[in-house]
Formats: structure tokens, sequence, C-alpha cells
């Protein structure tokens, strides 16, 4: 059978790709021919650029000839371009259209953006008219599926389920200990691991907040790992936030950089625990690869992971306080307990005083502001406080610069247009993304050198009491008693 | 003589050079050629697995795709495709030479955004568990990026690490550091690695094989090509990276205001475009058999070295062996190991040293020849295939586990293949 696969697929980084290039090598040996064609150029045969919109499916339709079937790895954020209904109501529609040009088309879904759908008549009938031609549609957990059928209501009989990681292999053949060793975590650690693209809905900075309440514990680590999917405004804000809440606990780290497969692995099979606390997701493929090396998992109750977790070893929790509570009973730790007197219920019984505190220091922790637990020995050093006052220009100097976007695109002609227009424009745009750039440099600067004067303060007040100190210790005693 | 036994060279070994051709000009991909004869000599069952194409520049696919047996050797050739205008590529390449922080996604449009070779990815992806070892190399590459990670225990890497801008790109953080091992041909490079990635995949100082020719005829080579009067030679890419056009200017330097009187002898590929004045000076003997190649070598004053970015530098060595200097660059590290570690040579920093160094050998022919034959000493203490082989040997069978069952079968010195198949 000649089938067309479309999907993101290596070299890029993402799960999804994984996934599909271990399908494809299944379905190879199965004997199909299959081409693969990706958003972007990759190892797969063809690409094409689906941020085009309803044209680039004017393109699809001519790609799809002479198939047997057309099997698409779904998640939105590959093919629409923007939240528009009407935009992406056209491109289903134009969707619609190609599928009724392939004798089979299957599609897996990764990812659908159910409450979007629910909410507007126009896209929901746009959507089941695409999604009515497709022959086959694959969820991995029921509960998906039901959130599906509610949002887009085909045929109940043209919809499967398969396990999640029915084809994965694992990347990497180090030995936990050779693992451990090649990222730097000691043989006494124990490493609490979040892993995998790093953005908002997956909830790292919960985990980075539940770990700060675990008690005294130099052993106990946590990394985050991984990228966002996308230099946006929204994924590096994130990333900036995390940045800064892991730079609170010197036992935290964020590991932010490329991660190949066998890398994503390595750290899974290095790791003690693997922490999943997404605020929205319906199926994990971190999950299944925690599966795949045997370790345990922490995870928020949320989407299809408890179906898809099955009889894995899997802890869920429903919130915050929980997770920190699996995460300490993981490492066998207390909570610190002022978080579980005032995170535990109690809050009736506290005197107004202690309250309003209590809301006060929750607030900042939230915000990120204060993550360690006020016994921690680290918080009070000169040391710490010096890098406290570092973070502050720090957060500044890592907005990342302004890049003028690139001017790309499958359309002829277009990306000509592009470069005209950024000419045409940059004698006005330049002066101001100089301007940007000097403000953010002005701001760093400034912060740098409140910091340096801060650091003098303490540095002359410290000096003064060491003084003080000495001279009352120099005093005769019958003196200090007058 | 190395001390592993017939019965440990089991499994097949992929060698896998962006290009390969009896004609290809490129460190990297002539170095892999020798090794995978090497091993073949020496009883391992090796084929290569390449491109269709051999020009770097243009990359047409210019051989047949498919399989065949070339000089002996069982050679896999897959399709470069090359789909993308590489305009973004450009655009990103020169702002990270600029020094300015890529995203990772740029860094990944960068790197897609020129050669792919999908059907060598599916090729690893459907056959990875046929070979014991698959050799890349060298890091640069997209063959080398992305098929490594297909199968990353049994990926080596001739890793050809250079002090360059693409070096410090995270997306070959994974590729350095959690491939089955790394081949490394100097200590400069060894250190860089380390600097670069603090946890480095297994690796080995293994060096680099030079062959050493019976003989040269410097007055043939003269006769041949029309050359007269003292010349200085080049080998290699003319294109910025290998610093051809700051050797120009550095040439234009020595013999127009300096008053030296020679011509810079180049062969190789890319364009010549010699500046205003030099147009004589320069001459384009394009590319030489072998011979011809060592004979050049021998007829030179020096050979000059302008390249910062080289991870062994087998030029220089040819140039050695022919028994004559080097006048290498400073930046870069590993040429001025070589040239200082030899004392093979002078090295140069700007037009003034690079002028001055050749006006020294100009001056003193003796000095000349004395560090000529201390190249030679050097070369051939150091860079000799067998001592590289028996590394390279000991280091496959380290890292990567003998096959079992059907793989394990022992080497074949025989070509399994007898023509082509698409």
């Amino acid at each position: 059978m000649r089938i067309l696969m479309v999907s993101p697929y290596p070299p890029q980084r993402d799960g999804i790709a994984n996934y599909t290039a271990q399908s494809v090598a299944a379905l190879m040996r199965e004997g199909h021919e299959v081409v693969v064609l990706s958003p972007q150029p990759s190892a797969a045969h063809q690409h094409l650029d689906f941020m085009a919109g309803p044209r680039s499916w004017a393109a699809m339709s001519r790609r799809v000839r002479g198939f047997d079937k057309l099997v698409i790895q779904w998640h939105p954020a590959f093919f629409y371009r923007n939240s528009s209904i009407s935009d992406r109501s056209a491109i289903d529609l134009a969707m619609a259209g190609v599928f009724k040009l392939v004798p089979q088309v299957e599609i897996w879904v990764h990812e659908y953006e159910y409450a979007e759908v629910e909410a507007s008549a126009i896209r929901r009938r746009a959507a089941t008219l695409a999604f009515s031609q497709v022959d086959r549609i694959v969820f991995h957990s029921e509960s998906e599926r039901d959130m599906f059928l509610e949002a887009v209501p085909v045929d109940r009989s043209r919809t499967a389920l398969s396990q999640h990681g029915h084809a994965f292999l694992p990347r990497t053949s180090m030995t936990r200990e050779q693992a451990r060793e090649s990222l730097g975590i000691t043989p006494e650690a124990f490493t609490f691991l979040c892993i995998g693209f790093i953005q908002r809905h997956k909830g790292f900075d919960r985990a980075v907040r539940a770990f700060a309440r675990l008690g005294d514990s130099p052993q106990a680590r946590l990394d985050v790992v991984g990228s966002t999917r996308l230099e946006e405004p929204e994924f590096l804000a994130y990333l900036n936030e995390l940045e800064w809440l892991t730079g609170g606990d010197p036992r935290t780290t964020l590991h932010a950089g490329y991660v190949s497969d066998e890398l994503f692995d390595r750290w899974i099979l290095a790791s003690d625990v693997v922490v999943l606390p997404y605020r929205e997701i319906w199926s994990s493929g971190v999950l299944e690869r925690a599966a795949l090396f045997d370790r345990p998992v922490i995870a928020t109750r949320v989407g299809g992971l408890e179906e898809q977790a099955a009889h894995r070893r899997v802890t869920f929790v429903d919130d915050d306080l929980a997770l920190a509570q699996a995460m300490a009973d993981a490492a066998g730790l207390l909570l610190d307990p002022e978080d579980v007197g005032t995170l535990g219920g109690e809050l009736d019984e506290l005197p107004w005083a202690e309250l309003q505190q209590a809301v006060v220091r929750r607030a900042a922790a939230l915000r990120g502001g204060e993550l360690r637990s006020r016994t921690s020995p680290a918080a009070s050093t000169p040391a710490r406080r010096d890098d406290d006052l570092d973070r502050a220009s720090l957060l500044v100097r890592r907005v990342p610069p302004y890049v003028t976007p690139a001017p790309t695109s499958t359309r002829p002609g277009v990306p000509a247009a592009k470069r005209l227009i950024q000419r045409l424009t940059a004698w006005q745009v330049s002066p101001l993304v100089s301007r940007v750039d000097h403000l953010q440099a002005a701001t760093a600067n400034s912060l740098a050198l409140l910091a340096e004067q801060i650091r003098d303060l303490r540095a002359s007040s410290d000096a003064d009491r060491t003084s003080g100190a000495e001279r009352a210790n120099d005093q005769p005693v019958d003196e200090a008693q007058d | 003589m190395s001390g592993i036994t017939p019965d440990q060279r089991t499994g097949r070994l992929g060698i896998v050079p962006a290009r390969f051709g009896p004609k290809i000009v490129g460190g990297a991909e002539i170095v892999l050629r020798h090794i995978a004869e090497g091993l073949q000599g020496r009883g391992w069952d090796v084929e290569i697995l390449t491109t269709a194409a051999t020009d770097y520049f243009a990359w047409e696919n210019d051989q047949p795709v498919g399989t065949a047996l070339e000089d002996g050797l069982t050679v896999r050739r897959f399709e470069a495709v090359k789909s993308t205008p590489g305009t973004e590529r450009s655009v990103l390449g020169h702002r990270m030479l600029a020094g300015d922080r890529l995203s990772l996604a740029e860094q990944e449009r960068w790197m897609n955004d020129d050669v792919r070779v999908p059907d060598l990815y599916h090729h690893l992806l459907l056959h990875a568990n046929e070979y014991r070892a698959l050799v890349f190399g060298p890091y640069l590459f997209w063959p080398s990026y992305a098929c490594s990670q297909v199968a990353p225990d049994k990926s080596l890497l001739w890793t050809c690490l250079h002090d360059e801008a693409a070096a410090y790109q995270d997306i070959y953080k994974p590729l350095l550091s959690g491939v089955a091992g790394l081949f490394l041909q100097t200590e400069p490079e060894h250190e860089l690695a380390h600097a670069i990635h603090p946890q480095l995949a297994p690796h080995a100082v293994v060096g680099c094989g030079v062959e050493v020719p019976e003989s040269y005829d410097p007055d043939h080579f003269r006769q041949q090509y029309g050359v007269t009067g003292p010349y200085v030679l080049y080998a290699g890419r003319r294109e910025g990276a290998k610093g051809w056009d700051e050797l120009l200017t550095h040439f234009g330097h020595a013999v127009l205001q300096r008053g030296l009187d020679l011509r810079l002898v180049t062969m190789g590929a890319g364009e010549v475009r010699p500046p205003a004045g030099l147009e004589d000076r320069v001459i384009d003997v394009g590319f030489l058999p072998d011979a011809d190649r060592n004979d050049a070598y021998a007829g030179a004053l020096a050979y000059v070295q302008p390249s910062r970015y080289e991870a062994f530098s087998r030029t220089i060595m040819e140039s050695w062996l022919a028994g004559r200097p080097v006048v290498g660059i400073a930046e870069g590290g590993v040429v001025r190991h070589h040239v200082q570690t030899s004392q093979g040579g002078l090295v140069y920093d700007d037009a003034e040293e690079f002028a001055e160094a050749l006006a020294v050998l100009v001056n003193h022919p003796h000095l000349a020849e004395q560090m000529g034959s201390r190249g030679r000493e050097y070369v051939m203490a150091r860079y000799q295939w067998d001592i590289v082989l028996d590394g390279i040997e000991e280091n496959i069978i380290e890292w990567t586990p003998a096959p079992t069952g059907a793989l394990a079968a022992p080497g074949r010195t025989t070509g399994r293949v007898t023509g082509v198949d698409s």
C-alpha cells in the first residue's frame, strides 16, 4: 500500500516526530511504501508549510494523488496559523476537500481543541465536515475519544483506541549508572525530573514550587529539562519564569536546550522519579517513556492520563499540596512543617495577623518571589543574598533580543515581497528595535548599579555591626555592667 | 601492529561520509575513505553509506543511486536532497558568525535548510541493527547530525571539531555527548571538545594517517604546469571559511608591499578571484592526480595554511612529508599545535607576520630545509595509518558490542555487490 504520512519528523525535536519515525519504520517493515511529508524540512521525503493556510491544502490536493492512504498525526499547532475561527474553519473545509481525493484517510489525534470547537457552531460544522471524511480516527484514551465525539459528532464506529507507547523503543543503551554519571548526577542524589517542551500547560513551575516545600534535603534535586516549542513571547515568558524559579534554589536546575531522543531517554533512565505536573494534557509520551525504563511517575490527574497509566507505577495527585506530599514521600522526606500548617486546612484557626502573613507569603510563593523554605539554611548566607541581587538584573538581561522574522513562505514571490517590505520599513523599524535594546540594557545596568549600592550598604552595615560587637567585647566587664 | 584478533572483527561497519569518490576534496571525506579501505583490508566487513553527490557546492546527484562496488568497496548511495533555497541558512549563518544567539528553532532551521538525505535516514531507521557500528563525519553535516541519532548506541563520530561558531550551537550537544564514541585527531581538538561539552561521549585521540609517497619530482610538476620561479602552495577549498580571501590579502601584502618574488600556486575547488595586481601571481592548477599533487608540495618554498578551522590539517602533513616547511595561521589551535610541536615551520597572526615568515624562508633556504626535515620526522613518527587504524579498531571493539547470531559472521574482504541496483 502507498501511504502518505503527514507529521513533524526527525531531526526536529518533538515527541510526535519521534513517535512517527517509529511508526513509519513499523509500516515499512510490513512492506508498505511510505512517503513522509513534514511541515518543515526534515528527514521526511517531502515538506509543506501548512502555515500558508487553505492554500497549503490546495498543494496537498496535488501531493495526495496516487496514494492509497493518507495518515495524519494531528496536533492543532501543525495546521492552524492563528486562532481565528473563520481561518480555522476555512482550513477544515479545505482539508475536507483533500480527504475526498484519497481512498483511505486515518488521523491520529494527539491533541485537539475541544473547547474552541464546542464554543463555535461554525467551527463545529466545519470540523465535523472534515472529520466525517476520515475513515479511522485514533485516540490514546477513551475519555479523549468521548470529548472529541462530543465536540465533533462523527460516526463512533470510525474511531479507535491505540495504546500510546505500542511502538516505542528505548533510545539509549546506557546503564542507569552510566546515564547518571554522564549527566553529573551523583550516586547518592535523589533526582526528580520534569522533561518535555517548556510551556505553561505542562506546569513545571508547580513541580519547582512543590519541591521547595520539601524539608532540608541536600541530596534531593529537581532537574527541569526541555526547550520551548516556539520562540514566541508567551513561551519565552514562561521560560523566563522557570529560570527565575529554578534559580532560587541551588537544588533545582533548568536545563533549557536541545534534547535529542537519546538524551531524553538518558534523563529518564537517570532519574529517580519522573514528575508530570501538567495543568492540562490528554496523553503523555513522557509517561510511556518512563514506563519503558521502569521509572516511577508522579502525575496530576488530568485529561486521559489515568486511563493511559493503567497499571503502571504512577502516583496521581489532585492539587499542589498533594504533589508536594507525593514528592516528599517518594524521597523519604517531610514537608516543611510551616507549609503543612498553613496549607493543611487549618487557616480557620489562625489569628488574623498570622492568617494575613500566610496569605502574603503564599502569594509571594506563587509569584516565585519566596520559594525556599524559610528554614532553608541557604537562604540567609551572604553569598545567597548576593546571588539574589545579581538575579534582579538577570531577569531583564534574559529577555531575548528582538529578531526580525525571516522572510520565508512557500508561496512563490512572497519571500521576495517580505524582503522588500523589510527593506522599505527598516528606516522606521530599526530605530525602534535599537531603542528597545537600549532600554533593556539601561534597565539591566540600572538594576546592576542598584545591586552594587545595596551590596556596599550591606557591607558597611555588617562592618558596623562587627565593630560594635567587638567594641562591646573589648569593654571591661565592670564598665559593661555599669 | 594491532593486538586485535580476526575473530574480534565481527559485524558490519557502515562508514558514512557526506560525499565519496576518488576526486573528493575534503579532509574528512578522504580520511573516511582511507579508514574504510584500511579496515576492510584488515578483515572487517565494510560498507560506505553516502550521497549520490560528489560536488560540495552544487550537491547534484551525479552518481547513480543504489549499491555498487567502487574500487573494491561496497558503496550504497542515496539521493542528496536540496529542496530549500538556502537563503535562511545563509542569513542565520551570518548571524551565527557575528556571535548572535540563535534560538533552538533557528538552529534547526539553519540545519535543515541545506542538503538532507532522507533515504539514508530511512535506510538506517530500518537497517541500523544490521551494522555493528556506523562511523559518521564530520560533525557539522546533516547526515552526521540527523542520522547518528537513529541508533546512537552504534554511532561513532569522526568528529573534526573546529573552534567555530557552529560547534557551540545547542543542537550539536546530544551528538557530542550521546553517541557511542568520538574519534578525535589531535590534543587541541580534544581540549576544545571538553571546553565546549563538559560531558563528552566516550572518546579517544587516535590521530590521523597520511600516506607516504615513494618519491617526488618537483621539476616534473613545474614543467607539466608551466610554473616558474619560487612559489608557495595552498591546497583545499577556496572559500571564506577556509581563509582563502584572507590568504589572498596577506599574499598581496607580501609580494606587492614587501616585494617578495613569489607566486601562489593553488589546487582544489572554488573560485580563485585574485585581487587586482595579483592576477599573474596566483596560479590555479585545479584538481591534480596524487603524484602531481605530491610533486607540487615538493617544489614549493613552503605550504601556506590560512584555515583557522582545522581538526587535523592533512595538507600540512603532506607538505612535511615532501620535506617542505609550513607557514600556518596561529589562531585556531590545531595548526599552531602541529607547527610548534614539530618546529616544522612558522606561524603568523597578521599580514606582516605572514610576509616576515615568508621572507625568512626566502632569504634563509637552509632554515626552510631544516624545518621541512623536522616536519617529515614529526609525521613519520606519529601519523601513520597502521597506528591510527590500531586505535580505531580497539575503540570500535570497546565501544560497540559484538553482534550475535546471523549478524556475527566474520568480516568479508570481498565485495558483496557486483553491479548497481537502484
